[in-house]
């Protein structure tokens, strides 16, 4: 609440500036759907493609989401609710796979079980699809549903306990329905990633709407049946977004800075306690260690086979130059919405929307966009400058709401009365920016700063279609060493890629021993 | 220094006034405490006057400059009225010595530094200068927040109640300081607490708050001696109540009665009397039913006819003995049921 004179001037400030940064999110997104619904050329509506395209992305999120969700709540529940060798350092070791994108975990796996690998079953074609989906994607059901385990639920828990619940009946009948939120809001963030993705399917040899739009524009060269299928795509995602949200209610999708409660276990059998530590290494042996542990071994067996220093520096400066442009509109929309007001609840929405929408849609979209902008004759060249521009747009739009999260939970941490404090001290709007709620933000700054670089360096799809000429990244090579059936190649990019992706889900695992040491 | 003045001021949340038509002065260099239970307007009040919110109707003054108007509201950062909070708020990012230079910026560095010690030296902090919030103890805490509070010189100082979350011993030494710092720097200021004893204690003048309204506006002994109506007696302690009509200047009561000459004869009343102003002594009126150590007294209740009230009594007094019940003038109050 802002005095009426004086300070209204600050406050309309920094909400236009939030509007602004939504444009800019927004801005791809909307080129999808006007230059889809404007008349062209090219495949038409409802064209095989499309119809292929929708029934395989919609068969791999069921198949991949729903084994996401079932290894990710069965391992929830065992480390919190069950007592086992090694399960205090399961508790942060499952959220490891989280690191790996899904092109690199097919990749791997491509090497492993097929021809000359060591494993001889070969994970391959929709099936293998969907084993990558659910074991590199299954840590977002898993930190939902344990801190939906681990907070509200455990004086239910405790309650069902002295009731006389056995743990199957206790997980059935009172875990099960109150993690629900939980297990939907992490669930539609796997299925949304597995609506995104573009490596893994494609190189499985699968037709869904992501692989579809880069046919389309590729081998059809029909931009506008391209832009076509990124319009349904983007739609269904919405759509989805929209009813996920309905769904979740007020439920909130715990964050890692949430304090986790010491539940009282069930001391499992010995066989039982086998089972449990058998599945949750499992679980870390097949997301994690196997196919990093080849990776690495290929990587150095082919040291010097690949010159990726090039692609290195690419990636560097590329995942940093998007990671501090979309910071500053994530920052922005971020405070704008702490500070109340229906323009910034607009703005994190709208975020939101971008972060739903899969890499190759945004990039179509900022793509068309600019080239309408050098068709009027806004702007000229068509140079490596331009088309980086145009990418780093195409990130912000996708990832901001990646950034603003982590923003806006440090924010809110902040007590409502150092604001006021500051006030009645005499600091005007500016001086409170800049000495209190910057510095004591910093580090969620940084922790988001931190998780755009990593999700930026990690991204194919748009970095394949929006990248200037002979400018290659670590995931394009890898992806394009992958497409020549050259994996011990693509090994070493894939590598790093993981690497950088262990950063922030190591953060992330620090939140939660921390919470754990503090808790009573 | 300045005064603050209030005059019908209003507070509208959701359609509901949580601040009613309050008006009122904190006299210059005097201490005025806002008596109230949760949900009074009292904390609202404070942050009225800070002009961290805006009236919706009345004015504040402080001095002779009018802050607050529905109409204008000058911003809290040009107000130059301190305010400890509650959690006190401290910048969790600052060492002491920063908080409390922070709002010294309008002057060189080094004087900004020299003040900010020679506060926390007034206080007892100066070995803690460098520490930061989180390494300070909560009355540590509380007395920082104090000294940012009055290092700018403000022209009145706001405390929300200041001392809640500490324990009886550290909060009676908090109070000492914080009324002695008060004191020293002569500033006028305005002090919100739910604990009556304290409010009496610490105020100069006292306001007495219900649902919005102010009750009463006094000096903490007349507030006491003489309260406004039922609701500003039981604000200041423990009463008993009773209603009956005035015959021959007096109402009747259970337990004696009460003068009632300012009151209409015939009037329908409502008398309340002071625990306090409940004096028993062995005899055969009322029956005692209940004993609770209360300090120096016994919070002792009493029945006569099926109707019991609570005395604070100084004896021992023994469960189920039966005593004679003596009600002292000075804390017996009887108020028009009309009004």
């Amino acid at each position: 609440m802002s005095g009426r004179a004086g300070s209204r001037l600050n406050v309309d400030a920094v909400a236009l500036f939030a509007a602004a940064a939504t444009l800019i999110c927004a801005a791809p997104a909307l080129a999808v759907i006007g230059f889809a619904l404007a008349p062209g050329e090219g495949a038409r509506f409802g064209g095989p493609l499309l119809t292929n395209g929708a029934l395989g992305t919609l068969g791999l999120t069921l198949a991949g989401g729903t084994g996401a969700i079932v290894l990710g709540a069965a391992s929830a529940w065992l480390v919190s609710l069950c007592r086992f060798p090694g399960r205090g350092a399961f508790e942060w070791l499952l959220v490891i796979p989280l690191a790996a994108p899904s092109y690199v975990l097919a990749y791997a796996y491509s090497g492993l079980t097929w021809a000359g690998g060591p494993i001889a079953f070969p994970v391959r074609g929709f099936w293998g699809a969907a084993f990558i989906y659910a074991i590199g994607l299954y840590p977002y059901v898993y930190l939902a549903a344990r801190a939906a385990f681990a907070s509200q639920s455990a004086c239910a828990l405790e309650a069902a306990r002295t009731l006389g619940a056995k743990p199957g009946a206790l997980f059935f009948r009172v875990g099960l329905p109150l993690a629900r939120p939980g297990l939907v809001a992490g669930g539609a963030l796997a299925l949304m990633e597995i609506a995104a993705d573009y490596g893994a399917a494609q190189h499985f040899g699968l037709t869904t709407l992501s692989t579809a739009i880069f046919r389309a524009w590729y081998a059809h060269q029909s931009a506008h049946g391209a832009l076509q299928i990124a319009a349904v795509l983007l739609i269904a995602a919405l759509v989805f977004l929209v009813a996920e949200r309905r769904a979740r209610g007020r439920a909130g999708f715990a964050d890692g800075g949430a304090r986790w409660r010491t539940l009282p276990r069930y001391t499992l059998s010995p066989l039982a306690a086998a089972g449990a530590f058998v599945f949750c290494a499992g679980l870390i042996v097949l997301g994690a260690a196997l196919p990093l542990g080849w990776l690495a071994y290929i990587a150095v067996e082919h040291t010097y086979a690949a010159d990726i220093t090039k692609a290195f520096f690419n990636s560097i400066s590329l995942a940093g130059a998007g990671a501090l442009a979309t910071l500053v509109l994530a920052a922005l929309i971020a405070v704008s919405a702490r500070r109340g007001g229906a323009m910034g609840k607009f703005s994190l929405f709208a975020a939101g929307m971008g972060y739903a929408a899969p890499g190759a849609v945004l990039a179509l979209g900022a793509f068309s966009m600019f080239g309408l902008m050098r068709e009027f004759g806004w702007i000229g060249g068509v140079g490596v400058s331009l088309a980086l521009v145009t990418l780093i747009w195409a990130y912000a739009a996708r990832f901001t709401a990646a950034g603003a999260q982590p923003i806006d939970a440090g924010l809110a941490r902040l007590s409502k009365g150092l604001d006021a404090s500051a006030r009645t001290l005499g600091a005007g709007p500016a001086r409170r920016l800049w000495q209190v709620d910057l510095p004591i933000a910093a580090p969620s700054l940084a922790a988001a700063l931190l998780i755009l670089f990593v999700d930026i360096l990690k991204e194919l799809p748009a970095t394949l279609i929006i990248r200037p000429f002979n400018f290659d990244t670590l995931a394009v090579i890898a992806y394009q060493y992958a497409s020549d059936e050259q994996l011990e190649l693509a090994a070493a990019p894939s590598l790093l890629i993981f690497a950088a992706g262990l950063a922030p889900i190591l953060l992330l695992t620090r939140s939660i021993a921390r919470g754990r040491a503090g808790s009573r | 220094m300045s005064s603050v003045t209030l005059s019908n001021v209003r507070r509208i949340y959701d359609g509901k006034p949580v601040v009613n038509e309050v008006s009122l002065t904190a006299p210059e260099a005097q201490v005025l405490a806002l008596l109230g239970a949760s949900g009074s307007g009292k904390s609202t009040l404070l942050r009225l006057i800070a002009g961290l919110e805006s009236v919706d109707g009345g004015e504040i003054r402080l001095g002779d400059e009018i802050a607050s108007t529905p109409k204008r509201t000058l911003p809290a950062e040009a107000r130059r009225v301190g305010m400890v909070f509650q959690d006190y708020s401290l910048f969790p990012h600052l060492s002491a010595a920063a908080n409390v230079a922070f709002g010294l910026e309008h002057l060189p560095r080094a004087e900004r530094e020299a003040q900010a010690l020679s506060w926390l030296d007034r206080i007892g902090l100066h070995a803690r200068a460098h520490a930061f919030p989180h390494e300070l103890s909560g009355g540590e805490q509380q007395r920082v927040a104090l000294a940012r509070a009055l290092a700018p010189k403000p022209r009145a100082v706001l405390l929300d109640e200041p001392f809640s979350g500490l324990d009886p011993v550290l909060r009676e030494e908090l109070r000492q300081v914080t009324m002695d710092a008060l004191a020293e720097t002569r500033t006028t200021a305005l002090f919100v607490t739910h604990d009556a004893e304290e409010a009496l204690l610490v105020a100069d003048r006292l306001a007495i708050l219900k649902n919005g309204r102010l009750l009463q506006e006094a000096a903490p002994r007349d507030a006491y001696d003489k309260p406004a109506s039922i609701d500003a007696a039981a604000a200041l302690g423990p009463i008993n109540t009773a209603e009956g009509r005035v015959e021959n200047g007096a109402v009747a009561t259970p337990f004696g009665a009460i003068s009632a000459r300012h009151l209409i004869e015939g009037a329908q009343a409502r008398v309340a009397v002071r625990a306090e102003a409940v004096r028993l002594a062995p005899g055969r009126q009322a029956r005692v039913i209940d004993v609770r150590p209360h300090g120096a007294h016994d919070l002792v209740r009493i029945e006569a006819d099926g109707v019991v009230w609570r005395a604070l009594a100084p004896a021992r007094t023994v469960l189920g003995e039966r005593v004679d019940v003596g009600l002292q003038p000075a804390g017996a109050f009887a108020f028009s049921a009309a009004g």
